[in-house]
């Protein structure tokens, strides 16, 4: 049996992960991502390639909420501004897509600093509402600024092409979200266990005592904004790649509660929380189709006027009996699965 | 380059494939599809045209099918999200493998699912979003029925204008700030340069707004006296509400949403006999047939969902049928887009104008009848027959 | 002067509704530490209930709201009895989450029973236009500004006088210190669901009166947050004074500058104030003792 896991040298403390069999799971999902393409239908990818973007958007989120305890709904507001601004300078511009994604993620960024400045002097609710505030502020100019956004009528993105192969469709795209996505996990991992990473959970855990300790609150602060808008700037570059059309209906300010929903479900705080509360909430709608499919009585008269408003009440079911068993998240779950695996037989 | 090179890759596909390369088709069934809004406040159009579909495919299928292959309309829900409307197209296009797509929620909707469309070559018949962004550009398979809302309000203008004469006119506007907005406002502005009236006052809302006191207090400092309405359902009826309450003596032209029932049970109580344009019969013996068509192959249920969508969407079905049987056996998309093309003349029983594709836009039924409300007995009146503005 | 006095009326009118949906958003907030996202659905679902009793009854206001009341409370009961009970000690994140759960269902569950298609609803209440002055009111406007009135009357009554609206401050100033006193917090919790739920019945109806009733009501819980944080989101009657002045500064800003900018502008409003006062207008400020 094992007695224990010892650390000596600090450098252990912060490496990714010591442990081999951790290393070789990773390299399997990693090739097993890598082949899904193959055994897929095209259906499927198309929802991987969703719920990769999903992942990205809630990694960036979780930066912001999870690890620095500023509380966001301001989340639908960056998407857009990351996706409106790839769309523009796509099309307008003609910027080649290797330069307008990134620049996405920049311009999302830079609004972020604007959108940051309240939090350094409010916190919790506050926080966010001002954070809400400012994605319908963001909905509103883009709405209004025609010349710039063409407005309500909204942006085909289409020609997104690196070295001939078009990134919107098929397996190009999916291996572009996935490149992208393996890239932000490991940005986020890596901020994580650097110094920034500790002066943003130091921030989280008591920001008065953060600033006694010599950690610029205001730098830092702001720091967390442009990072987790950067990231998510760049999801919504994804979205209108893969949609290939921008309107401001597109991003819907529930969007930015789904957003929370799926940090919080995952785990606050916790990367792997937050890969698995999106890839859990991107895929349940269709775990509940199927489910329906199989076992409801299609022909019941009842079922078939509401099975869309039937589906819906179940997502919201599910998502209160799955807190109702697990609050700490999906990371919680699977940390209670690792202990009884590693501790097995017995109980602790 | 591109519309090319996919005209060039049809042709071959035609010339060499046999027809069984087209999803959707097999010896006994075509599939298609439908993609709409059946969740949320929206839900009344997915239902009603859910209904429109079914009654369409039960009275062809009752007619021995399209050349003996019956219908199946396979519906997917899109809460009025463009972003689901995609997914929701994707899943129709892989996994139901439909072969035309009859239903597409809203414009932006439709807008998302537009590359999808052209990359599949997916015969489509847009019915209930005919906005210009659907139609300019024309996209080759793709079809519009119904008339903008930019001629709708030019229309209704039009007749205030020249029937009604309201005395010294001042004419007002208050829209949506979205592309359903900017339609409205191109009918308004054409009507004002054209008949040299006083343009009064613009006001944009946000889509969701409740509350139009400030609005409606500004069109009665403007002194209003013909308003374009483009406030849909319990926005409308808050409008004439707010507007009845300051006293205002006007005359309202608007959305064609406001012919359905539930929006005239909110908008009469404000007694203003407004103007409705819209391109489907409202009463009359043909709508009174459709009904009787309706009972028959629609549950209790669902007859009380029927609403103006789903008459058009009994049109787009029949039109789209009648091109899948002029293919004969051979049913390919290519061929029926060749021949929605060539469509002339259809007869729609009366419920719309007939449907004509044979022009460069692809688009048809833009004929609009003007109805007036009796805002007493919640009826309405009409007063043009079908009309192109 | 008197598109003024018209745009400051009617600002009045939609404010009361935003101050009635924020007391009770701040009455939860205050009690249990939960922001309740499904407030707004609470409130359109009562105020669909009332809508029934009223087309089967067909009650005058006043018997109408003495029937909807007791059943709001009763549904407030149940809801925090179901949901929200059984976090009893989980992070305050996942209850704030459960309440997103919450309001998905309910939203789901008003279009299966009613439908989506809007109705209108006055409740009981005449439709015939009424002077103050020279300014024209429907009646239903005029409720729903007294009824904003007298809640928070009730409100401030209940909280200063009343045994158990002290017993419920106790409990929002130290939830553990209250506990030792021999307060029964998990009975505040749910007499401070009970009386949100009747306060958000009161919204709703009202709200329907005015504004039709239809399932996109909801949204109406969004649009109130200005009005909560203006208010300090623990006060009951800041909330109140928050939604008047929202109310308000909306119509103003859409009656002299346009542009569709009502609906932002009490977003920008409350991003200007907190940047002076982080705890809102009428907020308690947090004093942290390092």
């Amino acid at each position: 049996m094992r007695t224990g896991h010892f650390k000596e040298a600090t450098g252990q403390l912060v490496a990714l992960s010591d442990s081999r069999v951790v290393w070789f799971f990773v390299a399997l999902l990693l090739a097993a991502c890598v082949a899904a393409p193959f055994l897929l239908g095209n259906y499927q990818v198309t929802l991987m390639v969703s719920a990769l973007i999903a992942v990205i958007g809630a990694v960036g989120l979780n930066m912001l909420t999870g690890t620095t305890g500023l509380i966001s709904l301001g989340q639908a507001g960056f998407l857009a501004v990351g996706a409106y601004t790839n769309a523009i300078l796509m099309m307008d511009y003609g910027w080649p897509v290797w330069l307008s994604l990134p620049a996405g993620g920049l311009v999302a960024a830079l609004i972020s600093i604007l959108v940051g400045v309240p939090s350094l002097r409010l916190k919790g609710l506050y926080l966010a509402i001002t954070t809400l505030a400012f994605a319908f502020i963001i909905n509103h100019i883009i709405l209004y600024a025609e010349p710039l956004t063409h407005g309500p009528n909204g942006i085909f993105v289409s020609g997104a092409k690196v070295l001939g192969v078009d990134l919107q469709r098929g397996k190009a795209l999916y291996y572009l979200t996935l490149g992208t996505t393996v890239l932000v996990v490991l940005a986020a991992l890596n901020i994580q266990r650097s110094r920034v990473g500790r002066a943003w959970m130091a921030i989280r855990d008591h920001d008065i005592a953060a600033r006694v300790m010599g950690v610029d609150l205001v730098r830092y602060k702001l720091l967390a904004f442009m990072v987790s808008s950067f990231i998510v700037g760049i999801a919504g570059g994804l979205i209108s790649l893969q949609i290939r059309f921008v309107n401001i209906d597109v991003f819907a300010l529930i969007l930015s509660i789904e957003a929370l929903a799926i940090i919080i479900l995952g785990g606050l705080g916790s990367i792997a929380g937050a890969v698995l509360g999106a890839l859990f909430l991107s895929f349940l709608p269709e775990v509940i189709r199927l489910f329906f499919e199989t076992f409801a009585d299609s022909s019941s008269n009842f079922y078939t006027s509401y099975v869309y408003e039937i589906r819906g009440i179940a997502y919201g079911v599910v998502i209160v009996a799955f807190l109702r068993l697990k609050p700490e998240g999906l990371i919680g779950l699977w940390r209670d699965i690792r202990k009884y695996w590693s501790n097995w037989p017995l109980a602790y | 380059m591109r519309n090319k090179l996919l005209a060039l890759t049809a042709c071959l596909l035609a010339s060499t494939a046999s027809y069984a390369a087209d999803p959707g088709v097999s010896d006994t069934e075509i599939k298609i599809g439908d993609v709409n809004i059946m969740t949320g406040p929206a839900s009344f159009i997915g239902r009603a045209v859910a209904v429109g579909s079914k009654i369409a495919a039960a009275e062809i299928n009752e007619a021995g099918g399209v050349n003996g292959r019956k219908i199946t309309i396979v519906t997917e829900d899109d809460g009025y999200i463009p972003a689901r409307s995609f997914q929701a197209l994707t899943k129709l296009i892989e996994v139901d493998e439909i072969f035309a797509l009859n239903g597409t929620s809203g414009t932006a909707n439709v807008l998302a699912m537009m590359p999808l469309i052209e990359e599949n070559n997916l015969p489509t018949v847009v019915t209930t979003a005919p906005n210009e962004l659907v139609y300019d550009p024309v996209r080759p398979s793709v079809f519009t029925i119904g008339g903008s809302y930019s001629d709708a309000f030019y229309g209704q203008l039009k007749y205030i204008h020249e029937n009604l004469e309201p005395e010294n006119p001042v004419y007002g506007l208050i829209r949506q700030d979205d592309d359903f907005g900017g339609a409205i406002e191109h009918g308004y502005e054409r009507a004002i340069e054209e008949f040299g009236v006083k343009d009064g006052l613009r006001v944009r809302f946000k889509k969701g707004t409740a509350n139009f006191a400030a609005e409606v207090a500004q069109m009665k400092q403007a002194g209003v006296n013909v308003l374009a309405n483009g406030g849909i359902i319990a926005g409308a009826a808050n409008i004439l509400g707010e507007a009845r309450k300051l006293s205002m003596d006007m005359q309202v032209a608007s959305v064609w949403s406001e012919d359905m029932p539930p929006s005239v049970n909110l908008s009469a109580p404000a007694g203003y006999d407004y103007l409705v344009a819209d391109y489907v019969a409202l009463n009359g013996p043909d709508y009174d047939r459709f009904m009787e068509k309706a009972r028959k192959y629609a549950s209790e249920e669902e007859v009380a969902a029927i609403n103006r969508y789903t008459l058009v969407t009994y049109v787009g079905l029949s039109a789209l049928a009648e091109a899948m049987k002029q293919c004969g056996q051979e049913l390919t998309r290519d061929c029926t887009i060749e021949k929605l093309r060539g469509l002339k003349n259809f007869d729609t029983q009366g419920v719309a104008a007939p449907i004509s594709f044979d022009n460069e836009q692809q688009l048809s039924g833009t004929a609009l009848a003007i109805y007036q409300l009796n805002a007493a007995d919640k009826s309405f009146k009409r007063l043009t027959d079908f009309t192109d503005y | 002067m008197d598109f003024l006095l018209l745009l400051i009326s009617t600002g009045l009118v939609s404010g009361a509704a935003y101050g009635l949906i924020a007391m009770g958003f701040a009455l939860i907030f205050k009690s249990t530490g939960v922001v309740n996202f499904a407030q707004g659905e609470l409130v359109m679902l009562t105020a669909y209930i009332s809508f029934t009793i009223y087309s089967t009854f067909e009650l005058s206001f006043f018997p109408l709201m003495l029937v909807t009341i007791p059943i709001s409370m009763l549904i407030g009961l149940v809801l925090e009895r179901v949901f929200i009970r059984p976090m009893l000690g989980e992070p305050v994140f996942a209850i704030v989450m459960v309440t997103v759960g919450l309001a998905v269902i309910l939203r789901g569950i008003t279009i299966m029973i009613w439908g989506p298609d809007p109705f209108n609803f006055t409740a009981g209440l005449s439709t015939n236009v009424v002077y103050l002055g020279s300014i024209p009111f429907y009646p239903a406007q005029l409720y729903l500004i007294a009824a904003l009135g007298v809640m928070t009357l009730l409100g401030w009554a209940f909280l200063r006088f009343t045994r158990m609206g002290i017993a419920m401050r106790a409990v929002a100033a130290n939830e553990t210190a209250a506990l030792l006193v021999g307060i029964s917090v998990s009975r505040i919790h749910a007499v401070a669901w009970m009386l949100s739920a009747a306060i958000a019945s009161v919204a709703g109806v009202l709200f329907a009166a005015n504004y039709k009733l239809a399932p996109d009501l909801w949204f109406q819980g969004l649009k109130s947050f200005p009005a909560v944080i203006l208010g300090g989101m623990d006060s009951v009657i800041g909330s109140a004074m928050a939604g008047l002045i929202i109310g308000v500064i909306e119509n103003l800003f859409q009656g002299y500058i346009g542009q569709g900018l009502r609906e932002i502008s009490g977003f920008i409003v409350i991003i200007i104030v907190l940047m002076v006062r982080p705890y809102g207008l009428f907020g308690s400020k947090d004093i942290e003792r390092v």
